[in-house]
Order: structure tokens, then sequence, then C-alpha cells
């Protein structure tokens, strides 16, 4: 009897980057709370010595919301980009990660506004030090999370199809809704609460 | 005939899917070789262990003869400089990335996987943190640091930003690094490996890399929080460089019980050394399992950092008293599992032990004296609110317990990584090493870690203090035995790595030895 040498099946790929993105992403959300944490603490602090934390009226309520509600549509059109990469379907996968990438720019130059809206100098005192640090911070997560996003969706979309890409894009819209339960955070705290 | 209804067997082994490495310098740049990488950690953070208990020699010395404050280093800001080095330092340049380095070595092999999950971001985490490292010894050096209490020039203020900046980017490094393994051992374990069955070293190193995962953050949102205010921010806030205020805000990682992660892995490779020298497996290994899980649990420090506690806070105070009992008491039930394995396999330790089982018993002792003082340390809190206030309200002039607890649960972190390099020599060097000069470094590192600690241990609980503040030192019979032990120690990481250096020389491939890799929960090698 003889056996003919196939070629080996396919590996089942353990879905490394979707782990990897779990622990990168749980740790960027600990360093969120962190800094909420310590915002917080202050601002408790100083309204218990009965010092004023930021003037009345100058965070103003709509642009930051606006904000959330834009981070919200994202987490749908990131999850788009995903299932579209599943199935391999190009047309639909470019227009759901440009989509995101819109929402991304659109909270980008939200937060532009916001910082001339309000116009605080860092150097003024703690409110507005920890203003910037908690909102800069999360620009920063931002920008990082649409970089990945790009950056896996365009490589699982270009070339022919593995299914660990389309792991891949599901790891950057992990990292994404990551980055979005943070700015509910920074919403909540530094734009509701004050 | 021919029959193709039965699925060809193609055995890969993990070194045939291993891409060629290029050979040389640009090797280390390039490789994408977890052992390769690991070994770089290793070796690099020796490199600066060696340096950092020189500076601990130079602390002891200035503890322990100086006749004014800081009369060794000219200067009360460098005193601070040094004695801040010193504990940032051995943490993050040293026993973290010599374990990781270890970790990055062995837990493929273990799990078997071929490499790293991430063998480029490995590499990417190993360059990275040794960028770092330059950056925060150079800006150190260069007149920066966590504060200073005597005053600091617009220079020295730049360097302290670079050192803040450089501290983050070894965090973020070291973070990476500890994503890669737990990654590893999640997602790249062989089939039916399941995590109860794993060995017990890619399980500590798994708790290891989540407790850091849960504990550094926290460090990167204090360090964003003074970089913002140093490069910008109100005078007097997070980020003052005249005073101790940024010490104050990182000095939660360098103690209890955020320093007990440091000691994680050491249960791990004290479990499988136990194990192999008895030939037996570990007594009721999910039971031991779960003691080196909630070691890491109890390791978590974040919380703990006293800058931001209301002094007089009672629950606060309450956690804090009893994660440092419970700490000790796991440490003490693991100490049972080993204790019951030795004895079930006693008939087969045959002769004078291991180099590595000694190793192992040396490691043990000394975390048994770091969560031990540690344990006391927190009741004695219990019984005096002065104390207790003195501790949340002037970090800088804590009871010498402190450091004590500190150089033990650090040098058991380097005694058990010795021991590892000593068992895992073959897979690590490439051949194996000396049993008589391993069992000579386990004495020295033993001889170092008690005199080091344990004066500082014990003086603590009769009043002195330890800190870089004018009459903050106690001098003393005391002080001058821990200066000798910084000493001895010094002695030790040279003598561990000439040792290796002897080894590598010897060059024959004749005295390898099979490497101790996997053992699973079953105890049966696989």
């Amino acid at each position: 009897m003889k056996t003919t040498n196939l070629p080996a099946p396919g590996l089942v790929r353990p879905r490394t980057l979707m782990v990897g993105s779990l622990f990168a992403t749980a740790a960027t959300v600990i360093a969120f709370c962190t800094l909420v944490a310590v915002y917080v603490q202050q601002r408790q602090h100083a309204r218990s010595i009965g010092a004023e934390w930021f003037p009345a009226g100058t965070i103003e309520m709509g642009p930051p919301g606006m904000m959330m509600m834009t981070l919200v549509l994202s987490v749908v059109t990131a999850q788009w980009a995903v299932q579209a990469t599943r199935a391999q379907d190009r047309p639909h996968g470019y227009i759901a990660l440009a989509t995101t990438l819109l929402f991304g720019t659109a909270v980008l130059v939200q937060f532009s506004f916001v910082y001339q809206s309000t116009g605080f100098e860092i150097g003024v005192g703690i409110a507005s030090l920890l203003f910037y640090t908690v909102t800069g911070s999360f620009v920063v997560l931002l920008v990082v999370a649409m970089i990945f996003m790009v950056v896996t969706t365009v490589r699982s979309l270009v070339g022919p199809f593995e299914s660990h890409r389309a792991d891949a894009v599901q790891a950057a819209a992990f990292f994404w809704h990551g980055g979005v339960a943070c700015y509910f955070l920074v919403w909540y705290v530094v734009f509701i609460t004050k | 005939m021919t029959m193709t209804n039965s699925p060809p067997v193609i055995e890969v082994s993990p070194e045939a899917t291993r891409p060629s490495e290029p050979a040389g310098l640009s090797g280390l740049v390039m490789t994408t070789d977890h052992r390769t990488v690991g070994r770089l950690f290793m070796a690099t953070s020796l490199i600066f262990g060696v340096g950092v208990a020189l500076v601990g020699v130079l602390i002891g010395l200035e503890r322990s003869v100086s006749s004014g404050p800081a009369d060794i280093f000219g200067g009360l800001n460098a005193y601070f400089t040094m004695w801040t080095l010193y504990r940032m330092a051995f943490v993050l340049l040293v026993v973290m990335p010599l374990l990781m380095g270890m970790a990055m070595l062995v837990v493929p092999r273990q799990v078997g996987a071929a490499n790293l999950a991430f063998p480029r971001a490995a590499l990417a985490s190993y360059w990275s943190w040794l960028i770092g490292s330059v950056i925060v010894v150079s800006s150190v050096f260069a007149g920066g640091g966590w504060g200073a209490l005597d005053g600091v020039t617009g220079s020295e203020r730049d360097a302290m930003t670079l050192t803040v900046l450089g501290t983050g980017w070894v965090i973020v490094s070291l973070l990476a690094g500890a994503v890669n393994v737990a990654t590893t051992v999640v997602s790249l374990r062989a089939v039916g490996m399941t995590l109860a069955k794993i060995p017990l070293f890619c399980w500590s190193m798994l708790v290891t890399a989540t407790v850091w995962l849960f504990t550094l953050p926290i460090a990167v949102a204090n360090l964003v929080i003074i970089y913002a205010d140093l490069r910008g921010g109100p005078p007097g806030a997070f980020g003052a460089a005249e005073g101790p205020d940024i010490w104050l805000q990182l000095d939660w990682l360098v103690e209890q019980p955020a320093v007990f992660a440091m000691a994680v892995p050491v249960l791990g490779i004290v479990g499988e050394i136990v194990s192999a020298a008895t030939k037996n497996p570990l007594s009721r290994y999910t039971v031991v399992l779960t003691l080196v899980g909630l070691f890491g649990l109890l390791a978590i420090g974040g919380w703990s950092q006293d800058y931001f506690t209301t002094p007089g806070d009672h629950r606060y105070r309450l956690v804090y008293v009893a994660a440092g009992i419970a700490t000790a008491l796991v440490v003490l039930a693991f100490y049972g599992a080993v204790a019951d394995t030795l004895r079930r396999g006693f008939h087969n330790l045959i002769g004078v032990p291991s180099a590595a089982l000694t190793g192992s018993v040396v490691a043990l002792v000394l975390l048994g004296v770091g969560v031990g003082a540690g344990a006391l340390r927190v009741i004695s809190l219990t019984r005096d609110d002065t104390r207790w206030d003195e501790m949340t309200t002037f970090g800088l002039l804590e009871r010498s317990t402190g450091i004590g607890v500190f150089n033990a649960v650090v040098v058991a972190a380097l005694a058990g990584a010795a021991a590892g390099v000593w068992h895992w020599a073959p897979e690590i060097l490439g051949r194996p090493l000396g049993e008589n000069d391993g069992r000579r470094v386990a004495v020295v590192v033993l001889t170092a870690g008690l005199t080091l600690a344990g004066p500082d241990a014990v003086a603590g609980f009769f009043g002195a203090v330890d800190g870089p503040v004018p009459g903050g030192d106690t001098s003393g019979v005391l002080t001058t035995i821990s200066m000798v032990g910084s000493i001895v120690l010094v002695l030790g990481l040279a003598d561990a790595a000439a040792a290796a250096g002897r080894a590598l020389r010897s060059g024959s491939a004749a005295g390898r030895a099979e490497p101790n890799l996997v053992r699973t929960g079953s105890g049966e090698p696989t």
C-alpha cells in the first residue's frame, strides 16, 4: 500500500493578535482609569477645601456629547469593517474603514474645538493640567487606534485573503472599542460631572 | 493502489520552523529568535545588576560611615538621586528584564511553540527597553532623577524630565514584553495542554505578566501626569522638581505589595526544580497553581500609593494590613506543598543537592524573610497610629523595615533566576553550568540577602528609619552589616557571571545535558 504525500492540512491558527490586543487594551484601560481616578481625587480635594475646580460655563456640554455619539457610531462601523473583512468583501471593507476613520478624525477636530472654546492654560492650576493630561492622553490613544485600524484593515484587504488577517482587524476593532470605553469615562467624569 | 484516505503525518520540529537567522552583530539587531532576545535581556540586566549593586554599596557606605548628611555623595541631591536610582533600577533595569528574558527563552519551548507570539515585538521591546534604560541612567547622572531635596537648576529640571520620560519608556517596553509572554502562554500552547496542565513556570509567568499589566499602566499614568506638569504645569503640583513629590508618586512601585510581583516567577522556578529533583509531581498541583495565582493577585499594588491617600483612612489601612498578612500565609502554604513534594521524593535526592535545588532553597528562604518581615511590618502598623501617619505622610522617613523587605524580595528574585539559569542551562547557554559554581553562588547570594535585608528589617522594629534626609539614617552595627551585604551581593553577581563565562569558554558540547524544559502538571515530562 502506498500513500501520497499530500500537503499538510492548514494549521488552525491561534488568535494571537486578538489575545495580545485583549491584554494591550486592558493595560490601556487601566492607565486611563488611573488618570481619571487622580482627576476625581484632586477635584474632590479641591471642592472639600472650598476651591473652584473650573469656572462655571467654561465647559460646554454639546461638543463632548457629540463626540460620544460619534464614537458610539464608530463602534458600529469598526465592527462593520470586521464583518466585511471576514466576508472578504473589499468594497464594504474599505467603506467601513473610511467611515470609521472619518468618525475618528471628526472627534479629533471636535477636541480641537473644545480646547479653543475652553481656552484653559495648562500652567494655571491643577484643574487645567489634569484636564489636558486626561483628554490629551485620549487624543493620543485615538490616533494610535486609528493607525492600528488602518494597518490591519488594509493589510487584510490587499492581497490574498487569510483567515488570521480578519482576526487582526477584529483585534484592532477590539482596541478601538476599548478606546471608546475610555472616552466614556472621560466624557462622564470630565465633561458631565465637571 | 494509492491511498489518500488518511492524512499525511508531517512532523514539524520547532528547530525546523525557525527562519534562518543572520549571524554576527546584525543577528542581534535583526533576530526574531526568542532565545537570542531572551539572552540579550538576561545578559544586559545582569550588567545593570552589577552597576546597581555597586550603587547599593555606596549607599551602604553613606549610611554606615558617613559623619554628616550625604558626605560620600557630595550633596543631598546626589544622595537622594542614588537612593532612588537603587530602588527603581533594581526593579525596572535588573529583576523585571531578567525574569522577562528567562520567560522569553523558556516559555515557548515549554508550551510547545516554535517562537513567541510576536517575535518582532519581542525584539522591539528589548531594544526599546535598552534605549529607555540608557536614557534613565544617563539623565540621572546628568543631574536628573525623580525629584531633588536641595534645589534644582534649569538643566537639572530638564534632566528630570528626561528621567521621567525614560522611566515611562522602560515600563511600556516591559509591558510589551509581558503582553508577548502572556499571549504565548494563552494562545500557543500545544493541543491538549490546558492551563491546569501547563508547567508551573509558564503559569507563574502568565500570572506575573497579568500582574504587571494591572500594575505598570498605573505607573505610566502617574508618569504622564508628572511629565505634563514638568513640561508646563503649575508650580508645586505633581511634577514639583524641588521636593520629593515625584518620587512619592512612584515609590509604591518598589514597596509592599507591588514589590512582591517580582517574586511570582520565583515560585514557578522553585516548583519546577523541586519537581525535577525529586522526580515527583508537585503535591496538589491545582492548589499550587491557585497559590501562585493568589500570590500574584495580592501583589497587584497600584491601589497602595499613599501619595493620594487621605491620612487616617482606616479602610485603606485595613486592606493594606490584610493583604500583607495574606501574602505571608500564601507563601507559607506554598512552602507546605514544596515540603510535601520533597518528603515524597526524598529517596530520589541522593548525595549533595544540585545547584539548582540549592538556589531554590535560598530563594525560598529569602522570599520567606521578605514576606515575613512585610507581614510583621503591617501588623506593627495596626498598633501604632503615629507610625501609620508617619508612613503615609512622610514617605521619605519610613522605618527601615521597608527597605529590608525590598532587598529580601529582589535578592530572592535574583536567587530564583540564578537557580533557573542553572536548571535550564542547556537551553539558556547551550551547555550545563558547573554544579560547584552554582552551589557557591547560592551560598554567596544567601549571605548577601540575609546580611543586606536582615539588619534593616530588624532595626526598623526598633525605630531605625531609612531615608535620604538629614537625620533620616541610623548609623551603627546593623547598617554596617547591611553595607557588607551589598558588597557580598556584588561578589555574588560577579561570581555568577564568571561561572557562566567559564562554561561558555569551556566550549565543549560533550557536557550537554537534556534541558529540563517541559514538566506538565501531571509531573510527566512531555
